[in-house]
């Protein structure tokens, strides 16, 4: 081979200062140009250290044991200036609210090369160019902290092209993304790779990049590289339990493995026989100061045993819709009833015993000195006795998998657990309805999985409410789907109704997924919606 | 991430002016009320703001919730000067009693008693004109800024790339503090956390508030860290910076300048001549004879 490789990583391993054991452990690895390279794993499962080691995060800003090397264009990365490396390598972060400096989209974009000291009508050409290929020109005089999640992850992606890299690396780009915002992520990703730009996507959502014919995939665990082959190989050698495979890989895949138990979500909904609803919108509008209405006229209820899940595009007003159940919004106009009781007459910390609410970041609400404590504070808060606490305390822990980490500071552990614990804090405080605002961002497939279907067959809930951007997660777990969006419901039914037009998915910037297709093909046989490790069992093979 | 003040684009006075001139004209302005305690002075340029604030084009309902605050801070405090006299007592030695108020009923034998002078009114008023020119000259400022201006501004004002850079994240930085602090709020409360039921001596209640201080601070060096990575990620202080914007002084920025150091400069001229001190008009004096 005449041209050097964009990158090669040689024996690599590395362990921060902090820690005992090392974060990867003896990487090799070479990319070609032009391929688009996908690299799955579960969460610590060190892709995210690798990827600080490619960009020279580390050694320069993490310090630790580093051996091996790193070479971009045959250069040893820690040898090279980071004006250099960041023309080399472009990172896009996986959350673009933790990477966007510019006030404004056009200064966002131009950062980097103002840094590198380019002339100004040479800068402005290279960000219209920029733009315009990411179609996103309009948003140019836009202020960046206006801009929906998908709005916000393109132009974070513009202000790192725009330094015009070899290699682009992409942590998690999904993650914050609808459906068809994520689509176009991809193609435009595919199209990069097609122009010569190397790529490689750190993703456990494998069945969506799967869609874009990476070159090749590379799947980690416990800090080493367990794979590294072709797409086609993935279903012998990657664990469907451990990232999102395609429906029809793990339908082959899961008929050698034991049948999975059947949820049966809500004991606490059979038992009760009064059915007046828990949470009741009435004709509810709803507008911030600057007199713009965002919800318009929400007739909705919640009753015993829904567990639904509110589907819409980023900026459709979802969670302002579930932040008046906790009466963290009041109506401008109609009402909103919990128990009966109009919120305007409730605190929040009276709608609390009754509806728990976990917000999105877990950031926002950690602060106690252990998980033990950080979990007994809504209990406590409620007047629970002691003894009750401890008792919740220590069931939330077993549902979240953070059994053995009661004495660890909340503060010390990975975004995926302090997210755990953030569900678990609320589990703690039994509320009869648990309300959970995108419970699954940043985690990993397998962490995700369980815990729903954990929380799912918990004894106390009545209903559950969940916001979503994933659609095989109310295939999986819903028996009502929600669907908003500018500020209205659009649909509200069973998930089989609701999910089975496609023309309603596509205005809704939602994709159908191989696992809703799966399961609308075999809806005749099933009459009900499964996983697809569920469908294994139920339907025939090579069906 | 950072968000923004509530910049607008407003026709107005303040907007058409150049904002390094502005930030000039704003500190002369700044150091030349500070220098006077004369009431027909501190007047006077209390004129200039009330015409600045009412060109500026902002709707009162944009500012309301900042205008409360202040106003209520500066006449909670204006109205303890004058209860309690404190303060005062370095600018003017003797008092002239106008009135004295004593409560008909005591307190473990003491009688709470307002003696009202000339001094202390004329302190207050003076007092609230004052501290009300300064703030109201302040929150104009972030409503009226261009965000993409900030770093090219203090760039402008002399100061090098990397410190003005850090201007630019500091002034957004405090918004999205409020931002912050609102979230882990509403947080807390969801989990059962009254603020308002909060009690006990200082040592509890600081104990008490440690759900909304943690979070807060935490967030806020997490995100420190987070923008610093994502700032070297795109070579952000390896050598000389091209600033995209570019400003320009026309003729009435530099007038504008012009004016502000004119009045400094003859404010300080006058108060090294001894005006401009307390003053306390005749028929209060009058009053208390």
């Amino acid at each position: 081979m005449t041209a050097v490789s964009p990158l090669i990583v040689e024996g690599l391993s590395f362990r921060y200062r902090s820690r005992e054991l090392p974060a990867i452990q003896d990487i090799n690895l070479t990319l070609a140009p032009s391929q688009v390279v996908l690299l799955a794993g579960a969460s610590g499962c060190g892709k995210t250290t690798l990827i600080r080691c490619i960009n020279g995060l580390i050694p320069r800003s993490y310090k630790g044991e580093l051996t091996g090397k790193v070479l971009l264009q045959g250069q040893e990365v820690t040898e090279l200036p980071l004006a250099r490396i960041s023309q080399l390598v472009g990172t896009v972060l996986q959350d673009p609210e933790r990477q966007i400096l510019g006030s404004v989209v056009m200064n966002e974009v131009a950062f980097g090369l103002e840094n590198l000291g380019w002339e100004r009508a040479e800068i402005r050409q290279t960000v219209d160019e920029t733009l315009a290929r990411l179609k996103i020109s309009h948003l140019r005089d836009r202020q960046t902290h206006s801009l929906s999640g998908g709005e916000k992850q393109k132009v974070a992606l513009a202000g790192v092209l725009a330094m015009r890299p070899n290699i682009l690396v992409l942590d998690e780009p999904l993650a914050s993304l609808d459906p068809a915002s994520a689509q176009e992520a991809l193609d435009l990703v595919r199209t990069l790779a097609d122009e010569g730009m190397t790529v490689l996507m750190v993703e456990h959502r494998v069945e969506d990049v799967l869609r874009i014919q990476p070159e090749r995939v590379l799947f980690m665990q416990d800090g080493r590289i367990r794979f590294d082959g072709l797409p086609g190989e993935i279903q012998k050698n990657v664990d469907y339990r451990e990232v999102k495979l395609p429906a029809h890989m793990i339908l082959a895949a899961a008929r050698e493995d034991p049948v999975p138990p059947e949820i049966k979500p809500l004991l606490a909904a059979a038992s009760s026989s009064v059915q007046t609803p828990l949470v009741q919108f009435k004709d509810v509008t709803f507008g911030y100061e600057s007199g713009l209405e965002v919800l318009h006229g929400i007739n909705l209820e919640i009753n015993r045993g829904d567990v639904i899940a509110v589907l819409g595009p980023n900026g459709a007003g979802k969670t302002t819709l579930v932040k008046h159940a906790i009466g963290l919004l009041k109506p401008t106009g109609g009402q909103v009833l919990v128990n009966g009781r109009d919120t305007h007459q409730l605190s929040v910390a009276e709608i609390a015993s009754t509806l728990g609410y976990v917000f999105q970041s877990p950031s926002h609400m950690l602060f106690a000195p252990t998980v033990r404590e950080e979990l007994a504070f809504g209990p406590t808060n409620l007047k629970h006795s002691p003894e009750l606490i401890g008792e919740e305390v220590s069931q939330a822990v077993e549902i979240v998998n953070l059994a053995g980490y009661e004495e660890t500071p909340p503060l010390s552990m990975s975004f995926g657990q302090q997210k755990r614990v953030s569900i678990a804090a609320i589990l703690a405080m039994r509320s009869r309805i648990l309300v959970m605002d995108e419970p699954t961002a940043g985690q990993d497939y397998k962490n995700y999985m369980a815990f729903m279907n954990s929380i799912l067959q918990l004894p106390t809930f009545e209903a559950i409410l969940f916001i979503t951007h994933d659609i095989d997660l109310a295939v999986i777990f819903s028996n009502r789907v929600l669907m908003v969006n500018q500020g209205q419901v659009v649909a509200d039914g069973a998930p089989a109704e609701v999910l089975r037009d496609q023309d309603r998915l596509r205005a809704n910037r939602l994709v159908p997924t191989s696992l809703l297709q799966a399961n609308l093909d075999y809806f005749p046989m099933t009459q009900k919606f499964y996983s697809a490790e569920g469908l294994a069992h139920r339907v025939p093979a090579g069906g | 991430m950072l968000v923004t003040w509530r910049y607008k684009p407003r026709k107005s006075l303040i907007q058409s002016f150049d904002p390094r001139a502005w930030i000039i004209f704003y500190a002369c302005f700044l150091a030349t009320t500070v220098l006077f305690w004369d009431f027909r002075y501190q007047a006077a340029l209390f004129i200039i703001t009330l015409i600045t604030v009412l060109t500026s084009g902002i709707k009162f309902n944009e500012m309301k919730r900042a205008w409360i605050f202040i106003g209520g801070f500066v006449i909670f405090f204006s109205l303890l000067t004058f209860l309690t006299g404190r303060g005062g007592v370095e600018l003017y030695k003797e008092e002239h009693l106008i009135t004295r108020l004593a409560a008909n009923f005591t307190i473990l034998g003491w009688r709470p008693t307002l003696t009202i002078t000339a001094e202390k009114i004329m302190y207050a008023v003076t007092m609230l004109v004052r501290v009300f020119s300064l703030a109201s000259m302040t929150i104009l400022i972030p409503y009226s800024l261009n965000p993409a201006h900030y770093g090219i501004t203090f760039r402008g004002l002399g100061l090098p790339d990397k410190v003005a850079y850090g201007m630019d994240l500091t002034m957004r930085f405090i918004p999205s503090f409020g931002r912050d602090f609102m979230l882990t709020r509403d947080a807390q409360r969801a989990r059962g956390y009254e603020l308002e039921k909060i009690t006990g001596g200082l040592f509890a209640t600081v104990r008490k508030l440690a759900p909304l201080i943690v979070p807060v601070t935490i967030h806020a060096i997490v995100g420190s860290e987070d923008i610093i990575d994502a700032m070297d990620l795109r070579a952000f202080g390896v050598g000389p910076r091209t600033w995209l914007e570019q400003l320009k002084y026309r003729k009435r920025d530099r007038l504008l300048i012009a004016f502000g150091i004119l009045l400094l400069a003859l404010s300080v001229g006058l108060s090294l001549l001894a005006f401009g001190k307390f003053w306390v008009p005749q028929f209060l004096l009058a009053l208390a004879r």
